[in-house]
């Protein structure tokens, strides 16, 4: 045990020294995410992609009516002047557009119930009825825009019931049509008398993954964290490389000559790596946090993360130098291999992309878990919230470790 | 009594076929005994000493060292040995007195013990003075003597060093030579593998003569030396015709040898002085001009020529 400490211990030391790999470990992230936060507004939450909606309309119409008002929701969501921001779909019910959600397909579920219409166009006072909205918490942008859409026509229909109703009054008191003026102004007190919470139409919120805690994301935490990711595995690479500069430099052959078995030099170098890595993403999170002020979340599910991180980024980045000739070699395929995965793992994009093979390949990736996990992490999500994605970073941490030691097992015989 | 028993030794590189580096050497070394291995560059002495470091598998025959199989017992072994390797073996960012730390760690050593052999080594090599300088700061003498000190941190009864002294100013190869013969003096048994006839000379109580993989000779120094009888040996050079000069003096009475060695001829002769006029008078008969010579007594350069037809040095 004490030779690996040693060994972990010189080879952190190493790394602290070198002060171009500092750079590229600490330095790099930092500005890649200070530069975009400010690019993109700094706190404030972005979206990119068109958020994909399902739309279940249950609204059976009102009796005398010609138009079902849930056609009116509906239709106000396809239109053609949001469809850069709204991608909508029809679903045949509730269940299906909450599974569409749950799925991944789509960010937003809009659930416009049966009575909807009987509610906007029947004449009980006291009558209520709720749209609901089914949202994946980890869409950025997306659920405010649906929500702000499904809003404004929940207001307004709001408005031309009130007003209705005072027309209705005003007639009943006196003979004879009232003036517009007079209509409007009782419009206007039966309206604000029962706005906000007490309108009979409203809107109810659900979220399948992380309840009413959730925290709103800035973008330079989401974009810190997917850099931290990023480069906590060129970190771990930088680390285990040193096993090959030590094999080409004739001090791993001569630490095979000291009494010290080949086992506990190789895991004194895989300990070095994680403690480096995570030391990396201490320092990363602490800056983080007292630079742009980053709320990173819970301690256990950071903790947790951080770990993992680690471990994944440990494990694959000694898979690629168990299979590499020399340092030039690693550092060539490990820069390719890592630049792919957080191209695919959504490194540079966030969770934008829900659904679609986008979002499928994201979870081929350890990288696509990391970020799921901090996206869900950073919006208060606590460690039960990202169970899975802690699962499955860890199993991709086990086989990356596992493939490792077996192959090093074989160099190094 | 032998520490190192060394018994028909073999590697191959990717049998069957591969290169055999080393086909089938065998010798034994006495406590507290220096023995050299001298051959040129790709004799096979840099394998065999990979070979006893427990670095290389054999594949075929065995050693004991300090009554270890090195096959067998490999942990056992490196417990008593300490090696030191041709190429400087140190972590350049780290200093001399980080990197003795770490090394003595690596032996086993810990605590107080550790700091004090530490302390002793640094004295050894002569480098408290600059024990906190970074090994990358370093003269390449001063590297040597810290890679050389990385050895001696546990004390091993047996201590290998592949050629410690190529690429060094002489002062420093003075140096390193002097510290170990003192080590000898103190009780350490020492294999040492050199293509430097004179280092071999100078610090050998036996020499083992490798080339091509195999041992073609084995003795002490003057053991060795009668192997080409009292041969003194010329070089020479003429301003043309060099092939048509070593054939000339082949058939040159007192020449018992004659051989062309990259532009100057190397002949072997039992009385320089009598030979030497013939060589003039022979080189005038043909219309050459004599215009570098050398002579040297009996030594192991001559006797690896004479064993291999080749000089030590190609």
């Amino acid at each position: 045990m004490k030779k690996i400490a040693a060994i972990a211990w010189k080879d952190v030391r190493s790394t602290v020294r070198n002060v171009p790999a500092l750079v590229m470990m600490l330095v790099a992230p930092l500005a890649l995410a200070a530069l975009l936060g400010f690019a993109f507004g700094g706190g404030a939450s972005f979206e990119i992609a068109a958020t994909k909606v399902a739309v279940a309309n249950g609204d059976t119409g009102s009796p005398g009516s010609p138009t079902a008002a849930g056609c009116m929701v509906a239709g106000l969501l396809e239109s053609p002047d949001l469809s850069d921001v709204l991608r909508v779909r029809r679903v045949a019910d509730a269940a299906a557009a909450r599974k569409a959600v749950d799925d991944g397909d789509v960010a937003v579920a809009v659930v416009i119930p049966a009575d909807f219409s009987r509610v906007v166009f029947g004449d009980d006072p006291d009558a209520t009825s709720e749209v609901e909205l089914y949202e994946n918490p980890t869409s950025e942008i997306g659920g405010s825009i649906v929500e702000g859409v499904v809003g404004q026509v929940l207001a307004d229909l709001n408005g031309a019931r009130a007003a209705a109703a005072g027309a209705v009054a005003l007639r009943s008191d006196r003979a004879g049509d009232p003036p517009a003026a007079r209509v409007a102004a009782a419009a206007a007190e039966t309206f604000s008398r029962g706005g906000g919470t007490a309108s009979a139409l409203r809107i109810t919120q659900r979220a399948p993954r992380v309840g009413k805690t959730e925290n709103e994301v800035s973008v330079t935490g989401a974009v810190l964290a997917g850099m931290m990711v990023f480069f906590m595995f060129f970190g771990a690479a930088n680390v285990a490389r040193t096993i090959l500069t030590e094999d080409r430099d004739g001090t791993l052959p001569r630490l095979f000559t000291t009494p010290t078995r080949h086992g506990t030099i190789i895991a004194g170098k895989f300990v070095s790596v994680f403690l480096t890595v995570l030391l990396q993403a201490v320092v990363l999170l602490i800056a983080g946090r007292l630079i742009f002020g980053i709320h990173w979340g819970r301690i256990d599910a950071v903790a947790l993360l951080t770990l993992a991180a680690a471990g994944v980024a440990g494990g694959l980045a000694l898979l690629i130098i168990s299979f590499t000739r020399n340092a030039a070699q690693a550092g060539a395929v490990g820069s390719g291999i890592y630049l792919v995965l957080a191209l695919l793992g959504g490194n540079f994009t966030g969770t934008a992309q829900t659904s679609g093979v986008f979002a499928v390949v994201q979870r081929l990736t350890p990288n696509g878990w990391l970020i799921r996990g901090w996206d869900a992490t950073l919006r208060g999500g606590g460690a039960g919230d990202i169970r899975w994605q802690l699962l499955v970073t860890l199993g991709f941490a086990a086989a990356f470790f596992v493939l490792a030691v077996l192959r090093m097992r074989r160099r190094f015989a | 009594m032998s520490i190192v028993e060394v018994r028909d030794l073999r590697k191959q590189y990717d049998p069957p076929k591969g290169v055999l580096a080393v086909d089938g050497v065998s010798f034994a070394i006495a406590e507290g005994e220096i023995f050299s291995l001298l051959g040129p560059n790709g004799a096979g002495k840099s394998t065999t000493i990979s070979m006893l470091s427990c670095l290389l598998k054999p594949t075929g025959g065995d050693a004991v060292i300090g009554g270890h199989s090195i096959i067998r017992d490999p942990q056992a072994v490196k417990e008593i040995i300490g090696v030191v390797p041709q190429d400087v073996a140190l972590y350049p960012d780290m200093s001399a007195r980080e990197n003795l730390l770490f090394w003595g760690r690596m032996y086993g050593l810990s605590g107080d013990g550790l700091k004090t052999r530490v302390d002793e080594v640094l004295e050894l090599i002569a480098l408290v003075d600059r024990q906190k300088d970074r090994i990358e700061k370093y003269s390449g003498g001063m590297k040597r003597r810290v890679n050389i000190g990385v050895a001696l941190l546990h004390k091993p009864r047996v201590l290998y060093l592949d050629e410690p002294t190529v690429g060094i100013d002489p002062q420093s190869r003075r140096s390193i030579l002097d510290g170990i013969l003192a080590l000898r003096d103190q009780g350490m048994t020492i294999l040492y593998t050199t293509h430097y006839m004179a280092e071999a000379q100078e610090l050998s109580d036996r020499i083992g003569i490798v080339d091509h993989g195999k041992m073609i000779a084995l003795g002490t120094h003057e053991e060795l030396v009668r192997i080409v009888g009292e041969q003194a040996r010329v070089a020479a050079r003429v301003d043309r015709d060099l092939d048509g000069m070593v054939a000339r003096w082949r058939e040159t009475p007192g020449v018992e040898q004659a051989d062309l060695e990259g532009n100057e001829a190397i002949l072997l002769t039992e009385d320089a002085d009598e030979v030497l006029p013939r060589l003039f008078e022979a080189a005038a008969a043909a219309g050459s001009r004599i215009t570098e010579i050398n002579v040297s007594e009996p030594n192991l350069e001559m006797v690896f020529l004479h064993l291999t037809g080749r000089a030590l040095r190609e």
